[in-house]
Parts: C-alpha cells; sequence; structure tokens
C-alpha cells in the first residue's frame, strides 16, 4: 500500500512541478481554465455588484442595445441585459453541465472498464462490443431528437449528455486497465490471495487515476460540445442559459446580420477557450503519466 | 482460400451489423411512441394555425384515415410491425408533416446529394491535406516546427465544426462580404449542368466547407504524424536511407505508401459519419442539406422526419463500417490472422 501512496504523490509532486516549469502548453491550458472557473465560480457576486441585486437574464434593466462601454463592456441586448453579465452566467451554467455530465459519464466508464478489463473473457467481449457500437452510431441526431421531444432541466440534461459520452472514457480506461493487469505487482497480488475484487481496488484503480482524469477531461469536452450544440439550435432548458443558448438568443436575434458581433463573438470565444485549454490539460496529463509518448508528441 | 474461420468472422460480423440496426431502430420506434403527445392532432392544430381556419368539424373518418396513413392505429405493438413492414420491406418511411403529403424518402432523397457533395468533397480535401502536412510533419519529428504544429493540431482538431461555422460566417460573409451566408446557390442561376450555376453552388460550398476542412485536417495530421513517427523506427527505412535513396522516394515509397493504409481505413471509416457530423454547420449556413432538414423537422416537431434521417444515418454509418471490417482483413494479413 505504501508503495502506491507514494506513487500518487510522486505524480502530485510531477504535477505541481510541471505546473512550475512544465511545458508552456499545459501550464496555458492549465490557467485558461483556471482563470476561466474562477470568473464562473465569482459570477454571483460580480453579478450581484453589477446589476444590484437583478438576475442576468431579467428584460429591461437598462436600455436596449447600448455599444460597449465602460459600464457595460459588451453593450446590451435587444432586450435591456446587459451582456458581459449574461456570458459569466452563461459560462458557469456551462461549466456545471459539463462537470455534471462528464462527472456522470466517467463514474459510468470506471465501472464499466473496470470490469470488463479485469473480468475479460466473454464479459470483456459483450461490453467492449456494446461501447464499440454506442462510439459508431450516430448520437447527435438521435440527442438532439431527445432534447426535441423531452422537458429537461439541469441534471436531467447531464444525464443525457452523459448516457452518449461515456464511451470515450471507457476506451481510455479500459485500455490501460488491460496494460496494467499484465504489471508484476498485480501477478504478486494473486499469488498472495488477493481476490480480483480486491486487486481492481487497492491494486490497479489507484494506478488508474491519471487516465480517469484524461477520460473526465475527454468526457467534459464530448459532453460540452453535444450540450452546445443542442442549444445552438434552441433545445434544452430554456431558462437555464448557458453560452450555447446565448448564441441560440443571438443568432435568432440576427445578431451578426445587424452588425452586433460581440453577442456571437463573446460566447463563441468563450467556449474554444474551454475547449483549447481541456485539450491543452489532456495533452500534459498523458505526458506525465504515459512517459513512452514523450517520445511521440516531442516536447 | 475460404476457411472455417473466415466464414466465422463474416458470419459474426453481420450478426452484429444486424442486430445493431434492429436494436437502433426499435429503440428509436419506441421512443418517439412514447412522448406524449399524438402528433395527428399536432399536425391539424398545425393546419388549422396556417391556414386560420377552424376544423372542429373534422370527423372521425378523417382522423382515422391520417392515423392509418401516419401508421398510428392500433396498439404500439401493431404499429410497431407494421412500421417495420413498411420500412424494411417497401422501403417506405411514410409521409412527412414538413411536406405533407410526400413521403420522407422524398425529402431525403432532395436533400441527400447536397450533404453527400459537400461533405464528400471537404473530407476528401481534409484528407489529402493532413496526409502530406502529417507526413512531412513527422518526417521533421522533435524540430521546432513539428512541436508547434502538434500542440496547434491538438487544440485545433477538438474544436466544433460549428463554432468555427460562426467565425467564419462573422468575418467572411458579414464583416468582409468575400463569400455568400447562406444556401447552396445563387437565386439568380437557373440549376442545371451550366457553368454559371456549378460555379455558384462551388462558390456558396466554400465556407461551410472550410470549416470542415480547418479542422479535420489538424485531426487527419496527428494520426498521420504518428504512423510516420512508428514507421520512421522500422529497420527497412534504416536500410533504405543507408542505401543512399533520395529523400522524396524515401518519403514516397517508403512512408507514404504505408501510412496510407490505415489512413485509408479511416477515411471510409469518416464518410460513413458523412450524414452525420454536420448538421449543424448546414443549418448555419441554411445549406438545404441533411442536417438543415433534421433541424426544421425538429422544430416542426415532425417525428416521421426525425425518425427517417436518424435511420438513414445509423444506416449508413454501420454499413461503412461493416464494409470496412469485411475488406480490411484482404487488405492487411496481419488482421487476418488474429
Amino acid at each position: 500500500m505504501s508503495q502506491q501512496k507514494s506513487f500518487i504523490q510522486q505524480k502530485i509532486t510531477a504535477m505541481s512541478s510541471l505546473l512550475i516549469k512544465g511545458p508552456l502548453a499545459f501550464r496555458a491550458g492549465f490557467f485558461i481554465l483556471l482563470f476561466l472557473v474562477t470568473l464562473a465560480i465569482l459570477e454571483p457576486c460580480v453579478n450581484n455588484y453589477l446589476l444590484k441585486g437583478h438576475s442576468s437574464t431579467e428584460f429591461g434593466l437598462f436600455p436596449k442595445l447600448l455599444p460597449p462601454s465602460f459600464e457595460h463592456p459588451l453593450g446590451t441586448d435587444h432586450f435591456g441585459r446587459d451582456i458581459f453579465s449574461l456570458q459569466l452566467t452563461g459560462l458557469k451554467y456551462s461549466l456545471i453541465i459539463g462537470l455534471l455530465a462528464g462527472g456522470i459519464a466517467t463514474l459510468v466508464a470506471v465501472v464499466i472498464a473496470t470490469t470488463s478489463g479485469y473480468l475479460g473473457g466473454k464479459v470483456d467481449s459483450v461490453l467492449n462490443a456494446i461501447t464499440n457500437s454506442v462510439l459508431v452510431i450516430p448520437t447527435l441526431p438521435i440527442l438532439l431528437a431527445i432534447a426535441a421531444y423531452v422537458r429537461m432541466n439541469l441534471l436531467m440534461l447531464s444525464f443525457t449528455l452523459a448516457a452518449f459520452s461515456w464511451p470515450w472514457p471507457t476506451r481510455v480506461i479500459r485500455a490501460q486497465i488491460l496494460s496494467l493487469k499484465e504489471r508484476p505487482y498485480v501477478d504478486l497480488a494473486k499469488v498472495s490471495g488477493l481476490n480480483s475484487f480486491e486487486i481492481m481496488f487497492f491494486e490497479i484503480l489507484p494506478n488508474l487515476m491519471p487516465f480517469i482524469g484524461v477520460g473526465f477531461a475527454y468526457a467534459i469536452i464530448g459532453a460540452m460540445i453535444a450540450e452546445t450544440g443542442l442549444r445552438l439550435i434552441g433545445l434544452g432548458p430554456g431558462d437555464i442559459p448557458s453560452l450555447g443558448l446565448l448564441l441560440f438568443w443571438y443568432m435568432g436575434f440576427g445578431a451578426i446580420a445587424q452588425g452586433y458581433y460581440q453577442m456571437v463573438l463573446a460566447p463563441a470565444a468563450l467556449l474554444i477557450l474551454i475547449f483549447i485549454s481541456l485539450n491543452l490539460i489532456n495533452v500534459g496529463l498523458e505526458e506525465i503519466f504515459n512517459p513512452r509518448l514523450k517520445k511521440i508528441t516531442g516536447l | 482460400m475460404i476457411t472455417k474461420r473466415m466464414i466465422r468472422y463474416v458470419g459474426i460480423k453481420i450478426l452484429i451489423y444486424l442486430i445493431t440496426i434492429f436494436v437502433a431502430f426499435s429503440v428509436l420506434f419506441f421512443f418517439l411512441r412514447l412522448i406524449p403527445g399524438d402528433p395527428v392532432s399536432r399536425f391539424i392544430r398545425q393546419i388549422e394555425q396556417r391556414y386560420s381556419i377552424q376544423l372542429a368539424q373534422v370527423t372521425r373518418e378523417i382522423i382515422a384515415e391520417y392515423k392509418r396513413k401516419f401508421g398510428l392505429e392500433g396498439d404500439l405493438l401493431t404499429q410497431y410491425i407494421s412500421y417495420l413492414r413498411r420500412v424494411f420491406l417497401e422501403f417506405d418511411l411514410g409521409p412527412s408533416f414538413l411536406n405533407f403529403p410526400n413521403p420522407v424518402q422524398d425529402l431525403i432523397a432532395w436533400r441527400l446529394p447536397w450533404s453527400i457533395g459537400l461533405l464528400g468533397m471537404a473530407t476528401l480535401i481534409s484528407w489529402i491535406i493532413g496526409i502530406i502536412s502529417g507526413t512531412l510533419i513527422g518526417w521533421k519529428r522533435g524540430s521546432k516546427i513539428d512541436s508547434v504544429m502538434f500542440v496547434i493540431s491538438l487544440c485545433m482538431s477538438q474544436i466544433p465544426f460549428y463554432l468555427l461555422a460562426l467565425f467564419l460566417v462573422m468575418f467572411l460573409a458579414y464583416v468582409f462580404s468575400i463569400f455568400p451566408p447562406r444556401w447552396a446557390f445563387s437565386p439568380t442561376v437557373t440549376p442545371g449542368l451550366n457553368l454559371a450555376f456549378i460555379s455558384s453552388v462551388i462558390y456558396h460550398a466554400t465556407l461551410p466547407s472550410l470549416s470542415l476542412i480547418l479542422i479535420s485536417s489538424f485531426g487527419w495530421l496527428i494520426s498521420t504524424r504518428s504512423i510516420t513517427i512508428t514507421i520512421l523506427g522500422e529497420d527497412y527505412l534504416l536500410f533504405a536511407q543507408a542505401k543512399g535513396l533520395r529523400k522524396i522516394r524515401i518519403l514516397n515509397r517508403y512512408i507514404l505508401r504505408n501510412a496510407l493504409l490505415p489512413q485509408t481505413t479511416g477515411l471510409a471509416m469518416s464518410l460513413g459519419f458523412i450524414v452525420n457530423g454536420f448538421y449543424l454547420v448546414e443549418w448555419i449556413f441554411s445549406y438545404p442539406g441533411m442536417g438543415t432538414l433534421l433541424v426544421q423537422a425538429i422544430n416542426a416537431l415532425d417525428y416521421n422526419t426525425v425518425q427517417g434521417i436518424i435511420l438513414i444515418s445509423i444506416f449508413t454509418v454501420l454499413t461503412a463500417n461493416l464494409i470496412i471490417d469485411l475488406v480490411y482483413p484482404l487488405i492487411d494479413p496481419r488482421i487476418r490472422s488474429e
């Protein structure tokens, strides 16, 4: 046990040293995401201060269609809402949904991958076949259809998104289990009489953590791409303004054609920042925990 | 020579294919039927609104007639069996609401060529760009260019197509009006095999395909690069270099050739996904393809059309996969032995 702990500690030390002097790409990704998450966490305070206790989605707080100014960094929209505060609210909801859906998907992935990867044999082939079929089936139109016909709240939306994004983390984690279970220390555990459940939990799972992290990041990306896609055409809960829904509102208003570029530019840029930062972190994570990759990425 | 193992392999692949199609079909059917609300009364309400007339006198016969047309009579099981028969034996996906009484397959047949043309070309172009640049970048592995390009590619390849499409529309269609923002050809040209029409189609397809090319080229670059790096470590490459072959010949005959096989499989796979991955981009450009049709059908709650489009997407993707599974062992003997 103590050996594993030191393994994790070692990796945490590696992580923190990477944050200080690691590759630029990884640090950039981490700090961009940290900045966005901080913005999202501070959203209630900032908006409370900017809007004097009103909600950012409330109509008619300010004059309509004001150009960007000091009080309204991005101007106001056609309903008299402050666009900057709406971005913060949108960012918060997008991140919450992404984290929730990604978390659920990763949990499902861990359960499926560990059962499948460790038990092996028939169970593995069946579970693997199911994972691969879900990966192959075009899920976006199905997701759109579900969102169109079923009324959803935040939690249900996250569960639905998770139902379509678990195969990616499952693949990442399963591949790793297949390699881990061939390691000598697993043989040692077998010889010393641990059952498969104990081996799975005490020997393999601790060493799996970084890859669960990578799978989690992939699941968040997948869920957020799908979420933004369905909000973009106006589906999903209308009272939860995520960045995708903001895009839908302003596209519907014809913001681009009328020259109010900031309305569309701001949410789109925030989304791209989220996707890029998650990706950079992923590259960094894989690199620390999978040194063989270093040769491939050359970073 | 046909061995027992080969027959078994083909049999299992086809069986999985059929089961997946059947399960997807059934799940989709029951899911859509379980949604509360009766599509026929919704449809009649829509007609009332559209023509601002009252159909209070709609008789029972008319409703029954519509229900028969939409395959909604009897209990769920009867409906299921009749839908199954209609789709698989008569290749009829039922009438659409969007364009009543035209059947869904006609709507799809009109839209499909646009999607296939746009996405087929875009996928092919990004594949070629990705393969060539990936080989070159892999060849220069470890250099400054390599690491910079690699990180850029990793970031770019994960951006969803529709976000890039938004940026392209904004900047290239509105800020600098270089390209048209919507539809597939200019309203002033007559569709047909004339130069004006064809050039108009290409002009209108530029922006939507650019949003795919700019992103998926990077995806191809990443995979080609890692294949190239693997090949660079092979003994035969060292031998070729020792023989003093020219660089261009090594690149072309030794690396590209070997990278092409797995990448062609990838191409086949993504061509299968053609009708699939692009719904929202088509919608952003109001391009008259399957994607726009799906969004319209979803907004109009036209579930025959929704069901039809999803079925066709699933069918194409799974079929492409099956073909790859069956053809690949013929090309690559390593798979055959497994």
